[in-house]
């Protein structure tokens, strides 16, 4: 039986279902806000249930918003001829922190895993192939992740444009070395695709 | 007391785990399934590269410490599948094959046929990933029962022993039955059984075709047999990626 009050050990019920926080550590992080000044206390639970009331997803690009539409869509200065599909919003960060991305983005949810039950129609895939048929959309760039299930929605989708929306060019970002690392140390995959997708020096 | 393993191995799966580690699921030759963190995994710079996505076959080095989970600590590439990769009816078969290994061999007794079939099919699908068809995946999955001991019984009546007029299989009883016995059983068309032998008798490469109402039969006989026998349940064979429409 717990020795800390009800209150408490709520609490640390509570923080303990975060991904990554312990029992140890969701104790930890209780004693902190517990010992912390009401108003610091007091901001990070309104922020928690401002997030909650207040995000939800842009109608347009299903990114995160804070109204009905996302800061990106909502932006006239985004160039609307292409789009970047990604699988999880917090993918679309990365890519804005390139600074070389003018377009809009479209985020489908996760990527397709039949294993795990994640079909087709649990994404957003007919949303993107409507907002691409419906739209002055001219290039389509796959950004999902270069993993197993990241390659198999992109090459679905791609499948899946070709069929509804031939005009429009369909490209998937390049893989290859990441800037800074060791050849010794890269798999073959990814050498070999870096050698296919070689450009002129 | 810590020590290392040395094992071959290909990723069923890639879990992602905390920041940035992933939890891998491998099956090896000598000791069955086994679970292993590789820390750092998913860093851009990290020395496994891309070698850590499922169907790659590796040499792995494996750090048995204190915890459940073994450590990765080094991996080398035996094959990495380029091909299977860039279709998404391969990609979606080799995930099938390899789920299909993780729930009929789930446990760390050695089963080195499994690893070497499970080899051949990825290379198979590397070689060929238009190859990634029904009767391919079904083919895969019998010689699976075959090498849990559970492969279904074609000679005779799985009943009585009769040898004519063989009708109807029945997953309780472990494969064909005749007429007097089809009792909880399903029809078998004589091209589902003939299938049956066939991919049993055949090597992978070699999977006979035919028609997908018998297909159909066969699979259900495989996935009805694994739940009986096994309690196992697989996930449907074919793919929903291929076939965008």
């Amino acid at each position: 039986m717990s020795t800390n009050a009800p209150p408490i050990q709520r609490l640390i019920s509570e923080l303990a279902k975060l991904p990554g926080i312990g029992t140890r550590t969701a104790q930890r992080l209780a004693f902190h806000i517990l010992r912390a000044d009401d108003v610091d206390a007091n901001g990070l639970a309104d922020a928690i249930r401002e997030v909650k009331e207040r995000i939800g997803l842009c109608e347009e690009c299903f990114n995160l918003a804070d109204g009905p539409r996302c800061r990106i869509c909502l932006d006239e200065r985004r160039d609307t001829a292409i789009l970047c599909v990604v699988e999880e919003p917090g993918d679309v960060i990365p890519i804005e922190r390139t600074h070389e991305f003018p377009g809009r983005y479209h985020v489908l949810g996760g990527a397709l895993s039949p294993i795990d039950g994640i079909d087709p129609d649990d994404l957003k895939i007919t949303e993107l192939y409507e907002r691409v048929a419906h739209s002055e959309v001219k290039e389509v760039v796959l950004a999902t992740n270069p993993t197993t299930t990241g390659e198999a929605t992109a090459l679905h989708i791609a499948d899946g444009l070709r069929e509804r929306s031939p005009a429009v060019t369909v490209t998937r970002l390049a893989s290859g070395l990441p800037v800074g690392a060791d050849l010794e140390y890269a798999d073959e995959v990814t050498l070999s695709r870096a050698l296919a997708g070689r450009r002129p020096a | 007391m810590p020590a290392t393993l040395k094992t071959d191995a290909i990723v069923l799966r890639s879990i992602r785990y905390g920041e940035a580690d992933r939890v891998l699921h491998l099956y090896t030759p000598a000791h069955g399934r086994l679970s292993a963190i590789a820390k750092g995994s998913r860093r851009a710079h990290s020395r496994f590269g891309g070698r850590l996505e499922p169907f790659f076959r590796l040499t792995t080095i494996l750090h048995e410490g204190r915890s459940e989970l073994r450590t990765v600590t080094s991996a080398a590439t035996l094959a990495g599948h380029p091909r299977l990769r860039e279709h998404a009816g391969s990609l979606d078969a080799a995930a099938r094959a390899c789920d299909a290994v993780g729930r009929l061999f789930e446990t760390e007794d050695p089963h080195p046929g499994v690893y070497h079939l499970l080899a051949n099919e990825l290379a198979l699908l590397d070689d060929d990933p238009a190859g990634a068809t029904l009767s391919n995946q079904l083919a895969f999955r019998l010689k699976l029962l075959l090498a849990a001991g559970l492969a279904p019984a074609l000679d005779a009546c799985a009943s009585c022993g009769e040898q004519a007029d063989l009708v109807a299989f029945s997953p309780a009883a472990g494969g064909i039955v005749c007429g007097a016995c089809e009792a909880a059983s399903f029809a078998l068309d004589p091209a589902a059984y003939s299938f049956m032998v066939g991919a049993l008798g055949a090597s992978l490469a070699a999977a006979p075709a035919a028609p997908m109402r018998a297909l159909r039969q066969v699979e259900r006989a495989i996935t009805e047999l694994a739940e009986h026998h096994a309690q196992v349940r697989l996930r449907a064979a074919g793919s929903v990626l291929s076939a965008p429409g």
